[in-house]
């Protein structure tokens, strides 16, 4: 396991998918978005980046011939860069599917590394557990990944640097942040496709949480809770907009997600470079009214998120969407009318 | 053990704190901890004269980081102190009275977000009926949020520690209040988590190393419920194979009287792993810098 080292010069530091853009260009780009969307005036509507939906029978697949479709559809040039994989991995038990899967993982960085990084890395930064490793050999990573703790980062426990939100829709005013995430030059969030009993569904945007490090905030990150969920999810979203999405939805989670609820599978990788049109198409996936999930509204606004204005390719959501189970206090976000997406 | 001892000293960046892993800059946490295995006499007997050069130098780093308002950050960097300040309180003498006492004085205006008066206020307002196990005082790990058991246990722990030099009234209320709290928000299978035990109505399980700090910081109580607590911890124990949550589990059933057995154990580890399984060594034979 390694940590990066000191925090980056100010101003210095390479942000997410944005390697020409030094951190205070990169801010005062965030901050323009916030103010679009943070002010309650939501973005006029525009087409999305597109969202692949790709068929994967089971893990045994050859997923990493997948990843490989996804960074030629995507057009993701990451030769000589920085690519960091954020898994979700949040508890372990044997009886349910809580985690990324680790051979989804080890295929995209497999398929990372081909594209020509010049460094891929496995990063989390649990929310429960403090012993990190510890999980990620309970889930399988250790046995899936030769030599894993030279390729993983712990989130938690990284060197941090504090960033300000400009207009934020939580009530934080800032945040401090892994430097190994800040420093990259490509973040990929790879969630399991669950549900959650608080903000009905958790996806890309959602696994944001897990940057958020438990050496500063502790374990949870209660700090995200007081400061209200699905808007701290919307701020997470402002600082990371570029990052690259690939949902493990092979077998995602149903009902009381997203740790105790039951397994569900579904076949199916979705990816895109646009976390919210990821997000929204995984929902109406799960038959999921996406316009009813919190932090996609405050993220995009209602009208953005309009099943036209995000381009598919790969299979129709109508073909591999199945209802997942909801706790019957999430019953009002169902999709009223799943094949219209509506 | 002595490979332990070699390791943490081998770990101890040139500023005299230590990082989480092999290497990286210091922080708070991992500091306290290789202190406190350099005073529980494991590594002092392995090392000699270098341990007491590390242990100043350590020293050094920790106390020359104490805020203006008594407490500590988690790093240099961080500008709000948190529960890490319960750490440097457990430290062998090193800190000054009138450091020690603004440290305590900032755990004990610490307190759970859920059982300030303006969240119990609104609850109530909203005819929302107080969840049982919220009703006592325990400690955040961060200001401004909810209490939970591991920054409760070792906050107990250091308290716990002052009071029996100091028998503080202020403490004593707030250490009956802590150990209510611990007791309170055990899982149901009789062991310990983060300190949720229930969401939405269902039950969540223990974790090895929250049920191996919780015990350790009731060392010396009677409560009922512990025999059934010590009871999961040793199953913990036969299941477990990281070190950082095996020693707590040692450290927790040696306070109780019990003998942890010997496992096996992952190679990777942290600092704050290897410091506690030094510890959790000396507390084997009879020194535990934690309730000494």
């Amino acid at each position: 396991m390694q940590q990066s080292p000191e925090p980056p010069a100010k101003g210095e530091t390479r942000l997410s998918a944005s390697p020409n853009l030094s951190r205070r260009q990169w801010v005062a780009g965030a901050a323009g978005a916030t103010i679009l969307t943070g002010c309650g005036t939501a973005p006029a509507p525009g087409k999305l980046a597109p969202v692949s939906i790709l068929r994967a029978a089971s893990y045994s697949e050859d997923l990493y011939a997948l990843m490989q479709r996804i960074i030629a559809e995507h057009r993701l040039d990451v030769r000589g860069k920085r690519v960091v994989l954020k898994p979700n991995l949040v508890e372990f038990d044997q009886n349910t599917v809580i985690n990324t899967n680790p051979k989804m993982v080890h295929a995209a960085l497999e398929a990372f590394r081909a594209a020509g990084a010049a460094d891929v890395r496995v990063a989390e930064g649990p929310g429960h557990r403090r012993v990190t490793l510890d999980l990620a050999d309970a889930a399988g990573y250790f046995s899936t990944f030769p030599q894993f703790e030279s390729l993983f980062t712990d989130l938690n426990l990284d060197a941090v640097t504090k960033v300000n939100l400009v207009r934020p829709h939580s009530k934080l005013s800032s945040l401090y942040l892994p430097n190994t995430v800040l420093g990259c030059d490509l973040l990929v969030s790879m969630p399991k496709m669950k549900t959650h009993h608080w903000v009905g569904a958790t996806l890309s945007m959602k696994n944001l949480f897990g940057l958020v490090p438990g050496g500063v905030y502790g374990w949870p990150k209660n700090v995200l809770h007081w400061a209200g969920i699905g808007e701290s999810i919307a701020d997470l979203h402002t600082l990371f907009p570029r990052t690259f999405s690939i949902v493990d939805g092979i077998v995602g989670m149903e009902g009381n997600g997203p740790i105790q609820g039951t397994p569900r599978p579904m076949g199916i990788v979705v990816a895109g470079a646009d976390p919210v049109a990821v997000d929204a198409t995984c929902c109406r996936i799960m038959h999921i009214d996406p316009r009813r999930v919190s932090y996609l509204t405050l993220a995009a606004g209602e009208a953005q998120l309009h099943e036209d204005l995000i381009p598919q390719a790969g299979e129709k959501i109508a073909s591999v969407s199945a209802a997942f189970a909801l706790l019957p206090s999430l019953e009002s976000i169902r999709l009223v009318n799943p094949a219209s997406g509506s | 053990m002595a490979s332990y001892s070699e390791e943490l000293l081998d770990r101890q960046n040139p500023d005299g704190g230590w990082g989480y892993g092999k290497v990286g800059s210091s922080w708070t946490e991992p500091t306290c901890y290789a202190l406190l295995a350099l005073a529980s006499g494991e590594v002092y007997s392995a090392e000699g004269s270098r341990r007491t050069v590390a242990a100043r130098n350590g020293l050094h780093w920790l106390t020359s980081g104490q805020r203006s308002d008594g407490g500590w950050a988690p790093r240099p960097g961080v500008d709000e102190s948190t529960w890490v300040t319960a750490l440097a309180l457990l430290l062998p003498p090193g800190l000054s009275a009138g450091d020690r006492q603004r440290a305590s004085q900032w755990l004990l205006n610490q307190s759970g977000r859920e059982s300030g008066f303006i969240y119990r206020l609104r609850l109530r307002l909203l005819g929302v009926r107080l969840d049982p196990t919220q009703q006592f005082d325990g400690w955040p790990w961060y200001p401004g949020t909810a209490a939970w058991v591991a920054p409760t246990a070792l906050t107990f722990l250091a308290l716990q520690k002052l009071n029996s030099s100091t028998g503080d009234a202020q403490i004593q209320k707030r250490l009956a209040e802590g150990k209510a709290f611990l007791l309170a928000r055990r899982c149901r299978d009789g062991g310990w988590n983060h300190g949720s035990t229930q969401a939405l109505g269902y039950d969540s399980d223990s974790y090895p190393e929250t049920t191996g700090v919780a015990l350790l910081a009731l060392h010396g109580s009677k409560a009922p419920e512990i025999g059934n607590a010590l009871d999961v911890a040793e199953r913990h124990l036969m299941q477990s194979h990281s070190l950082e949550a095996t020693s707590w589990l040692a450290l927790g059933l040696l306070a109780h009287g019990r003998s942890p057995s010997e496992v096996s154990v992952m190679p990777h580890q942290g600092t704050v792993a290897i410091s506690l399984a030094a510890i959790a060594g000396a507390a084997r034979q009879g020194r535990n810098p934690f309730v000494s």
